[in-house]
């Protein structure tokens, strides 16, 4: 068994003001499910920005780097819903679902953390290998 | 078609621009061997600021997969990278004729993760050199194949005014393997 772990903390002002100024940036980051979620909640931002820690510390976990672009598909492969407890439920697809595979993980488990200025966020994958 | 209606130079300093104010750092640090990760200590989000800045600037769409992924994707898993997340050394040949010998420091067996730190604003400049070179030979709308610029920074058609259009960074990268691949046999 091997263990692999990721953690990302987010200013939220600054996130924010990012995310708005590109009007790609939802999209271009978040699965439709993830938006749907964010956009429902009273403040879509501090939820978008703690699945956006979600993104970086998976990718920190799995040493996946950012591509030449920063724009990077990969966002879009890991997502988090809530799961039927509540409890936020993370999976990976496309090539960081590759990536995954070839570490042979098969456990993923997240948590997220907000104040009103920060979203943290913590990844653990267990591995076979 | 390979352009010359806006120059190497332009592109750098639009992109020293886009760093300035998303970094907040003197626009004399920034040289072509900067590293914005490495020296101007960016994270993942200003690296997405900047790029963002950069397409809305030129009208183009950089690519949104890195070249190892696509190695993988046209020539087979496990080509680029191995099962414990490092670099092959075909992967290390194919990104050193892609951004030169300056990256020096890339060698088979490093870590994924590490490439992104050593490519410096100049690769930048040359991603974004690519995709303006793909500029089609006439315009979509009035088949004229006038270009010019107005605004130094957007090129449209000289007769109608109609913006240019690129192939995207992605389909780029596409063809760019499909040639090293076809010269040089490494896969
Ligand atoms: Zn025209």
């Amino acid at each position: 068994m091997k263990l692999y772990q990721g953690i990302d903390i987010v200013e939220v002002g600054k996130f924010r003001k990012i995310l708005l100024r590109n009007i790609n940036f939802t999209t271009d980051i978040f699965t439709e499910q993830e938006r749907e979620y964010c956009l429902s909640r009273k403040d879509p931002y501090i939820h978008f920005a703690g699945r956006f820690a979600v993104k970086e510390a998976s990718m920190k976990a799995l040493g996946i780097g950012l591509s030449g672009s920063g724009i990077d598909h990969a966002f879009q492969e890991i997502e988090t819903i809530p799961g039927a407890s509540g409890k936020p439920v993370l999976s990976f697809s496309g090539w960081v679902g590759k990536i995954s595979e070839k570490q042979r993980i098969n456990q993923l488990t997240v948590s997220i953390s907000h104040s009103s200025n920060y979203a943290v966020a913590s990844v653990i994958l267990v591995g076979t290998q | 078609m390979s352009q010359n209606i806006i120059s190497e130079e332009k592109v750098f300093n639009e992109l020293k621009k886009a760093v300035v104010e998303t970094l907040r750092v003197d626009a004399d640090k920034i040289n072509p061997e900067t590293s914005l990760i490495k020296d101007l200590g960016a994270e993942s989000l200003d690296f997405l600021d900047i790029n963002y800045r950069l397409e809305q600037a030129f009208g183009i769409k950089m690519a949104r997969h890195f070249v190892l992924e696509h190695i993988e994707e046209m020539f087979g898993e496990g080509t680029a990278i191995d099962e414990n997340g490092q670099l092959t050394d075909k992967a290390v040949e194919t990104l050193r004729i892609r951004f030169g010998n300056g990256v020096s420091e890339l060698k088979p067996g490093m870590d994924m993760d590490e490439v992104p730190a050593l490519l410096t604003t100049q690769s930048m400049v040359r991603g974004v050199m690519d995709i303006l070179d793909s500029l089609s030979e006439k315009c979509s709308k009035c088949g004229s194949s006038g270009w010019e610029s107005k605004d130094t920074v957007r090129i449209t058609c000289a007769s109608c005014g109609e913006p240019a259009t690129f192939t995207n960074g992605d389909e780029l990268i596409k063809e760019w393997l499909t040639k090293v691949q076809e010269d040089k046999k490494i896969f």
